[in-house]
């Protein structure tokens, strides 16, 4: 079958530009097809980001990208403009630990980490693995890229590592693949009540947190001109009362600018007192960003400590 | 439940004898195997010398590259390939 030159041109300038691509079913946070979801999170618990074409909502790419590589199915993975193979070939890569390689990723040291999981969570994690387990599928820990856990029953590969598992579950096999492994150790998982019934908790000490930050800390921070991203999450009446120089109301146009920045890129959020910029920094961390400080005392601290000038209300 | 539609294709035998002639086309030296799994699923085993010093993705692409055309489509004969092995004589 022949391949229309701009469909074949548009192809090769999306995997020209972008270093890691992946021709999929649905997009990285809702996959449409399991094969799909499979290759997403092995790709999530190695990248913190990679571009993704859905091919549902791009016909013309769903029929010439199987010509292009001459490979029949979809997902389809391509690194630095080469073609990588389809789910079984990538999860095989996973395994053997050439996948590191083709990403041009060191190869994970493998740790044994330690998991607590609590008598409640045992029982429940056992009670899922007997209702849902057989033909081989195991009980799997996956921790990706920004620190988000996963539970799931899965068949066993050859790179997965066991978990240590100590509290009311010790004994229990817990599998990790490596790089869930390495974010891992001092896990506990128990069971908290939600208002859509009981769900397993996982409290991971390795997740970035929100990081708290002094108004004096802040002013030599901006004095020395460091690179940094001062929000401010107060309503737009707030602000025009007082504000400190150089924060950026945190609007929706704002906001999805942040999203767009590198995740190491350093957010410092603020509001009147400290309360609803530590929440709006906990949704930052949620989204994978590393180092996101709350301004402690907020804008209230800074006119007492540092500018009497800006106005107190 | 939503009632399925199956509209009746060519028999399996006969899209078998398809992929065949179309990966002879690419592989005139090959031995080819092709097996009818239910409507639309086939497995596929070609021995050939061209798949020696190739790599798995390689060499897959090779049989692939051949049978595009009965792969393509909304409603293509060939739904899906359940296995392909490729073998060095």
């Amino acid at each position: 079958m022949s391949l229309d030159e701009s469909v074949r041109q548009e192809i090769t300038d999306t995997i020209e530009t972008n270093e890691v691509v992946l021709f999929m079913k649905g997009n990285r946070r809702s996959p449409q097809c399991g094969f799909s979801a499979t290759v997403v999170g092995i790709l999530d618990s190695m990248l913190e980001t990679y571009h993704t074409v859905d091919v549902l909502s791009a016909p013309h790419i769903r029929d010439g990208i199987k010509t292009f590589s001459s490979w029949p199915t979809i997902p389809q993975l391509y690194v630095k403009g080469e073609f990588v193979g389809g789910c079984d070939i990538v999860q095989e890569m996973m395994g053997n630990g050439e996948l590191y390689d083709a990403l041009g990723l060191e190869p994970v040291e493998v740790v044994q980490p330690k998991i607590t999981v609590s008598d409640v969570a045992a029982q429940a994690l056992a009670g899922a693995a007997a209702e849902h387990g057989g033909g081989g599928r195991e009980l799997h820990l996956s921790v990706d890229a920004t620190f988000q856990a996963h539970l799931s029953l899965a068949p066993r590969t050859p790179a997965d590592v066991e978990a240590i598992v100590e509290g009311g579950g010790a004994g229990m096999t817990l599998l990790l693949d490596p790089m869930s492994a390495g974010r891992a150790d001092g896990i506990t998982i128990d069971v908290a009540d939600t208002p859509n019934g009981q769900a397993f908790k996982v409290d991971n000490p390795n997740a970035p947190r929100v990081q708290q930050m002094s108004v004096s800390d802040l002013k030599r921070s901006i004095d020395a001109g460091e690179a940094i991203e001062l929000l401010d999450v107060r309503t737009p009446e707030e602000r025009a009362i007082a504000a400190i120089p150089g924060a950026v109301l945190l609007n929706e146009t704002e906001a999805a600018r942040i999203e767009g920045l590198p995740r190491d890129t350093k957010l410092v959020l603020h509001c009147h007192h400290g309360g609803r910029s530590q929440q709006a920094a906990e949704q930052f961390v949620s989204l994978g960003f590393t180092q996101v400080f709350n301004v402690v005392g907020g804008i209230d601290a800074w006119s007492q400590e540092i500018d009497p000038d800006v106005p107190r209300y | 439940m939503a009632l399925q539609i199956i509209n009746a294709g060519p028999p399996p035998e006969e899209i078998a004898e398809q992929i065949r002639a179309a990966i002879a086309g690419a592989l005139p030296d090959a031995l080819i195997d092709v097996r009818p799994q239910g409507p639309g699923h086939f497995e596929i085993t070609v021995t050939d010398a061209a798949f020696e010093g190739l790599n798995r993705v390689k060499q897959q692409q090779l049989v692939y590259g051949a049978i595009t055309e009965l792969m393509a489509g909304a409603n293509p004969p060939v739904h899906a390939v359940d296995r392909l092995e490729c073998l060095v004589p």
